[in-house]
């Protein structure tokens, strides 16, 4: 029993990291129609520029502050640079546009950093808690805290926020936004840098166990899909719902059918979205505009 | 001077032109009512002064030239636009929607100002101030018409562009949506262009009627002279489906 519970929480734990990717996912989509593929390289960049300045002698969380706030910088410049010149009906061009950028950011990354994998040093330090048997690290406890802090800032930002409640308005009807004088590049690019700061805090928490490589954050996109897809990819609740019940089936799945440990997760993750849109195909939290006829 | 003058306004959807060189002056403090059939070019009129479609030619708002603008740098200069269809966000409630609204205002106002604003608003609309905590999209025609309406009024505007506010309406909802209009241009300072298919409903409040067929301006004069343009029987109106006594009594009574 004991060791199921550890299977559970470390599921939870992992799960966490791919709700955060997942959340990006949503924010980008609802913004831009575009399923954005390149999200695990733009936190795997993150990752990288954090550990650039701490090899610099920048103090870790500086350093993840630094990263942070480029990523959003460049969440935004990419936006306003090449996304904005795809109209959102042109699901095929912006699909192509997710891999291109996700191809050119990890040869980018390859090129300056190399490719082998590297230390990341926890920002949460190296201590071990143990209660009634359970073993939980200070790098699972912080990133839970850390992307929990994030969603929660996400969350009232959103709802709370004339900020928030403006992005929403463009994502949703730019010509109306327009109409009503919302400048939509301005607010989307606003909202790929939200979702950009989003993913790098996903790719900080990660590459501490991961390792930081070019490729760290490839299966967790996976599961970041197979998450938002499960909960439902225009709720924010469901993403972060569906990134922790993906960590926990991928764990257990792992553990308990014999020859699915490791990347091969990824195939219990997504007979689980199989299972869900079968029954329920915006997801578990998903929903269609309610719209009187 | 006229709030709004156009002259030989063109748009094009693509490589197909749909205006093909509009002139039209709108005074200011005045209803004018865009008419025309399907097709004719009325919404793309609308669309055009707001540069939300390929434009060409001039446009002056105030004296302000609008080439070159993007459509929300329109807006802030003081011209709102309920578009066809409302274009009501339906996941937002009914508030959420009017706060937007003010987004737009010329001077930067106070969030007091904005509030009373949207008091006033709630006095012209009760049924809004009902339904404040409602999803847009889930309330009626009627409601979300006047939701569009009274969305564009918090931002302020001088110049209202109101395309077909009838669409879809039951006769009497769009005959009580059409009686305010005269009012809220007086409450509100409000210069109202109203592109509509409705002929007879839109010219008992209208000063002027503007026809439009197929891209062109082919009649504009008061509204009570309609009636004795052959051109348009022949092209729109025709005899039996129109009633011109409401624009008569309301031209005679403005002359």
């Amino acid at each position: 029993m004991t060791e199921f519970l550890q299977i559970v929480l470390d599921g939870l734990m992992t799960g966490v990291v791919y709700a955060a990717l997942a959340l990006a996912l949503g924010v980008v989509f609802q913004g831009t129609g575009m399923l954005n593929l390149s999200q695990g390289e733009l936190a795997v960049v993150a990752a990288y520029i954090a550990w650039a300045c701490t090899q610099a002698g920048i103090p870790i969380w500086p350093a993840i502050a630094i990263a942070i706030v480029a990523s959003a910088v460049l969440g935004a410049v990419i936006y306003h640079g090449v996304v904005r010149f795809v109209p959102p009906h042109r699901e095929d061009s912006l699909m192509t546009l997710g891999v291109t950028l996700l191809l050119g950011l990890n040869a980018i990354v390859s090129m300056v950093w190399g490719t082998d994998p590297r230390a990341f040093p926890s920002p949460f330090g190296t201590w071990v808690a143990n209660f009634g048997g359970l073993r939980l690290t200070s790098q699972q406890l912080g990133g839970v805290a850390l992307v929990g802090a994030t969603m929660l800032v996400m969350a009232v930002v959103f709802t709370r926020t004339t900020f928030g409640l403006r992005l929403r308005a463009v994502a949703q009807n730019p010509r109306s936004a327009a109409y009503l004088g919302l400048r939509s590049g301005l607010w989307l690019s606003a909202g790929w840098a939200a979702a950009c700061a989003v993913g790098a805090v996903a790719g900080i928490v990660a590459a501490p166990t991961a390792g930081l490589s070019p490729a760290m954050m490839t299966v967790p996109l996976l599961m970041a899909l197979a998450a938002a897809n499960i909960g439902g990819i225009s709720s924010r609740v469901g993403v972060v719902v569906g990134g922790l019940l993906i960590g926990l089936l991928t764990a257990i799945g792992g553990r308990y059918i014999p020859g699915l440990g490791g990347d091969l997760n990824v195939v219990f993750a997504f007979a689980a979205v199989i299972a869900v849109i079968l029954v329920k195909p915006a997801g578990l939290f998903g929903r269609e505009s309610v719209v009187r006829a | 001077m006229s709030l709004l003058e156009i002259q030989n306004l063109r748009a094009r959807y693509g490589r197909v032109e749909v205006l093909h060189g509009v002139d039209l002056n709108v005074e200011e403090g005045s209803i004018v009512a865009l008419l025309g059939a399907n097709g004719a070019g009325k919404s793309t009129l609308l669309r055009a002064i707001c540069r939300a479609v390929d434009t060409s030619g001039s446009c002056r708002f105030d004296g302000v030239d609008l080439s070159g603008r993007s459509t929300a740098a329109i807006a802030h200069l003081g011209i709102g636009h309920v578009p066809e269809g409302r274009g009501t966000f339906a996941d937002f409630t009914v508030e959420e929607n009017l706060r937007l609204g003010a987004v737009s205002r010329t001077r930067a106002r106070s969030r007091r100002e904005t509030d009373a604003d949207l008091e006033l608003v709630y006095e012209t609309f009760p049924v809004l101030r009902e339904f404040r905590r409602r999803q847009a999209g889930a309330l009626s025609g009627g409601q979300a018409q006047m939701l569009a309406v009274a969305r564009a009024l918090l931002g302020r505007p001088r110049l209202l562009l109101v395309d077909e506010p009838s669409l879809g309406l039951a006769p009497l909802t769009a005959r009580d949506l059409f009686d305010r209009f005269t009012g809220l241009r007086d409450e509100w300072a409000l210069t109202v262009l109203l592109a509509e298919q409705n002929a007879k409903l839109s010219l008992t409040i209208a000063d002027r009627a503007v026809l439009l067929s197929r891209g062109r301006v082919v009649h504009d004069g008061p509204s009570g002279d309609l009636a004795t343009v052959d051109a348009v029987h022949a092209d729109y109106l025709g005899a039996s489906e129109f009633d011109l006594s409401h624009a008569d009594a309301r031209t005679k009574e403005t002359r």
